[in-house]
């Protein structure tokens, strides 16, 4: 008998690389992030944090990896309804319709910081997170908007 | 009152000497003042009344955003920030300046369109401004740290993701050119904030916002952005294309975008830079941009027609080859300067300036000898300036028109001062004499922006110098290109405006270039209330990614209508390019009217620099004789609704422009315009 507890293995995904030797810390990525995701332009709320150390001249981002055994999606009490899984990329995405903003996928998420992202709105917690832009024509716009080619999308089965 | 987008809604006003703070709706100023300066100059006028001085508590210090700022229009990280300047010559006014970098974007995040300062606090503090709240802090423990310093302890304090601007030990001491800083090298300089900053002793803003600005029609909004970042994707308009210079290099890991929001990289940037030879040790980071990369390059220098010029060359018409120091002692000269809080455009100007002294026979001036080409001279200057230490520094805090008013020198030498620092006591900056030539007709246009504007013009209105890269080459080879093509330019501002008089060599239709004129400093306004770049905007010429392709197109012409087409689906406003020309208007009369109320201002005030233009412009020798000046001067009055005599505008312009109350005003006080 297979235990509840053993993780399925899903589908891989593509994901979004960010080279900080490229970056210089325009953060348009961010803004047409939030623009395309909320019609906000937000750091805060997009799915790219690029935090900058202005003065020491380095230029570090965090985006969701799409872990090959992610943890979000294991971690999901409703996965497949909420944490989702995108055929077409692979992408592990949340459906806020679903959510029941119980904060697991953020706890379980093994980065530093988490790369789900939570803010409060009306009172309620939202979690969000790179959904690789799931049924955007050209692909993730922070790629496309990146104007030193600091962004690249590797696509499932072309990265290690 | 219902949200808007675009703007965030709110502008916090604090009163640092007795610790009150407000908000106000921005609704009350847009969308007829759009934001930044125009919101700015709005405020001036309703509250900043006749006799207030630079350094009384009634004075505001206004850090300003605008619509654009924090969102994907490129370019538009910007900020601006008002307020009367001690800086201007001969009389402290109203001003402006702008800056890029990081922190308008982040203050709009914490939910606020602009910051108003006013009263005077007793002891140095900070504002942290956080999410909507704010609390005026003790800053003693930062009394006297250098602008990078003082950075690092309020972003470890408050978290690296939080944006600071802050002064330097020179905006503490006051000193005239003192900045605002932000980054590395993000500044208000000549606009001469920095000292009022000093005068309210508050030495510096932290700000983190994780809200946003929302987008009236998103999907709209990011495909226009994304068509107007493809069209200045040839970097700014200084040149057609990308070349070989350190403002202009194609775009590459050695360059970096000063603002927010920017896909451009106009900026040289020094990484671990080794220092220790002059005046520090261990590395350094700087990004140089323009004069500030006079240290480090140095200045070519330009020489007038000697035959036109001969005779007075040497003296009160001086440039001179600024040295170079190269990339080590320069950025380090220049990161000593940032750090100070001085304004780094300034060798470009003392440096010349002290050898007219040396050759005038002035070797030392208060008992400091002169050494232009020494690094250490420099770095001591520095600090003596920023720390106002002995009466060398104390006079040189002082901007160069009072100090050379105070000092006892040749009458050359202080003809040459003037020389460097025509109007307003703002440096020469792209008028077509001291440094950068303006063939005909261009300087006439920068002429009449300098004449017109509260400061060093230059600094909003590139577009009116800028198109000179796109000439034929002039200036022993030092300006324009090999590859001009004036009839495709030419058929650009034909597209634009319906003519193209406006950029037409010589002084044939002159109504062509007062009226081109008249809409660049439109746009400056607009621009510096949006806020976007000076460098990009507005894109009468778009640029090209390549030579290939600049030589190949059929087409120079950008898109003038590329505000309004990106404001609209931002604010979900009914806003067209007309409106904005108007908005543009409706700001530059409003600035007008605030001179003519506080200041007197007047046709015999915006005439005192008309002398520089009786010089000819070095590389095609034309200039101005006093009855064609006084043909230009009437034109560009007459076109903006201003009385010949006077410069004062007139109720008709007001009215149509929505300023009745300012008509009235003006009225009242026996200033406007009799006819």
């Amino acid at each position: 008998m297979v235990s509840k507890k053993v993780s399925v293995e899903v589908q891989k995904s593509g994901k979004i690389v960010h080279n900080p030797e490229l970056c210089r810390g325009c953060r348009i990525c961010e803004v047409a992030c939030s623009a395309y995701h909320e019609g906000i332009c937000s750091a805060q709320l997009s799915r790219i944090h690029v935090v900058p150390d202005d003065l020491a001249l380095e230029f570090p981002a965090y985006i969701c990896q799409q872990c090959e055994y992610p943890s979000c999606y294991y971690a999901c009490p409703k996965k497949d309804k909420s944490m989702c899984i995108y055929i077409e990329t692979g992408a592990r995405y949340i459906n806020l319709d679903e959510c029941l903003r119980c904060g697991k996928c953020y706890c379980a998420c093994p980065f530093t910081p988490s790369l789900i992202w939570v803010s409060e709105e009306n009172d309620k917690k939202m979690y969000y997170k790179c959904d690789l832009c799931r049924g955007r024509e050209n692909g993730p716009i922070c790629v496309e908007v990146c104007p030193r080619g600091a962004l690249t999308y590797a696509k499932r089965g072309k990265l290690k | 009152m219902s949200q808007l987008y675009g703007w965030m809604g709110k502008i916090l006003r604090i009163d640092i000497g007795s610790g009150e703070t407000t908000t106000e709706d921005t609704s009350k100023y847009v969308p007829e003042f759009i934001g930044g300066k125009g919101i700015a100059t709005r405020i001036a006028w309703n509250e900043l009344k006749p006799g207030i001085g630079p350094y009384d508590p009634e004075n505001m210090l206004m850090f300003m955003t605008g619509p654009f700022t924090g969102t994907l229009v490129p370019t538009s990280g910007r900020g601006s920030v008002c307020g009367i300047s001690p800086r201007i010559y001969p009389t402290p006014w109203f001003t402006y300046g702008t800056m890029g970098g990081d922190w308008a974007a982040e203050l709009k995040y914490a939910g606020f369109d602009a910051v108003i300062i006013k009263g005077n606090s007793q002891k140095l503090v900070y504002l942290w401004i956080n999410d909507g709240r704010v609390e005026i802090l003790d800053a003693k423990e930062m009394a006297g740290l250098d602008t990078f310093v003082t950075q690092h302890y309020l972003k470890e304090k408050h978290g690296k993701r939080s944006q600071v601007v802050c002064i330097g030990p020179a905006g503490e001491n006051r000193v005239l050119w003192s900045t605002i800083q932000h980054k590395l090298s993000n500044s208000i300089g000549d606009a001469g904030l920095g000292a009022v900053m000093g005068a309210k002793k508050l030495k510096a803003i932290a700000i983190r916002g994780t809200g946003g600005v929302r987008i009236a029609k998103p999907d709209k909004f990011i495909k226009i952005c994304r068509e107007i970042a493809e069209l200045i994707k040839g970097g700014s308009t200084y040149y057609p294309h990308p070349i070989d210079l350190p403002f202009r290099r194609p775009i590459g890991p050695e360059n970096q975008q000063c603002s927010h929001g920017c896909p451009l990289g106009c900026g040289k940037l020094y990484k671990n830079v080794p220092a220790g030879i002059t005046v520090g040790s261990g590395t350094r980071n700087m990004m140089s941009h323009c004069e500030d990369l006079v240290f480090i390059h140095g200045e070519a220098e330009t020489k007038y027609p000697t035959k036109d010029i001969k005779g007075i060359y040497h003296g009160d018409m001086y440039t001179r080859e600024t040295k170079a120091f190269g990339e080590m002692i320069g950025t380090e000269l220049q990161a000593l300067c940032e750090g100070l809080g001085l304004s780094s455009a300034f060798p470009i100007n003392y440096y010349p300036w002290f050898w007219v002294c040396i050759e005038n026979g002035v070797t030392e001036i208060e008992g400091v000898k002169l050494e232009p080409d020494n690094a250490k001279f420099w770095a001591e200057f520095m600090r003596k300036v920023a720390c106002r230490e002995d009466s060398f520094g104390d006079i040189f805090a002082e901007d160069m028109m009072r100090a050379v008013d105070l000092l006892d020198l040749p009458p050359i030498v202080k003809k040459a001062a003037k020389f460097q620092f025509p109007m307003w006591g703002q440096p020469a900056h792209r008028q077509g004499r001291a440094y950068e030539s303006q063939p005909s007709p261009l300087w006439i246009n920068t002429m009449l922006h300098w004449i017109i504007d509260s400061r060093d013009a230059m600094a909003s209105h590139h577009q009116s110098s800028f198109v000179v890269g796109w000439f034929p080459p002039h200036n022993e080879g030092k300006g324009g290109t090999p590859d001009s093509n004036m009839e495709k330019l030419k058929a650009a501002y034909k597209k634009a405006f319906g003519t193209s008089e406006g950029i037409e060599p010589g002084f044939e239709n002159i109504d062509g270039k007062t009226r081109l004129a008249i809409w660049q400093d439109n746009r400056a306004q607009i621009k510096d209330s949006l806020l976007i770049c000076d460098w990009v905007f507005p894109a009468i010429l778009h640029t090209f990614p390549s030579r290939e392709e600049y030589l190949e197109a059929e087409d120079y012409y950008g898109d003038i209508d590329a505000e309004a087409k990106m404001i609209a689906p931002l604010t979900g406003l009914d806003i067209d390019t007309e409106y904005i020309d108007k908005a543009g208007e409706r700001i530059r009369n409003l600035d007008r009217a605030i001179a003519i109320r506080n200041y007197d201002r007047s046709r015999k005030i915006d005439t005192t620099g008309e002398w520089i233009y009786e010089y000819p412009e070095k590389s095609d020798g034309t200039k101005l004789d006093m009855e064609l000046f006084n043909t230009i001067l009437d034109s560009y009055y007459g076109f903006r609704g201003w009385d010949k005599n006077t410069g004062r505008p007139t109720r008709t312009k007001l009215e149509e422009l929505g300023l009745t109350n300012v008509a009235d005003e003006l009225k009242r006080l026996g200033k406007l315009s009799m006819t």
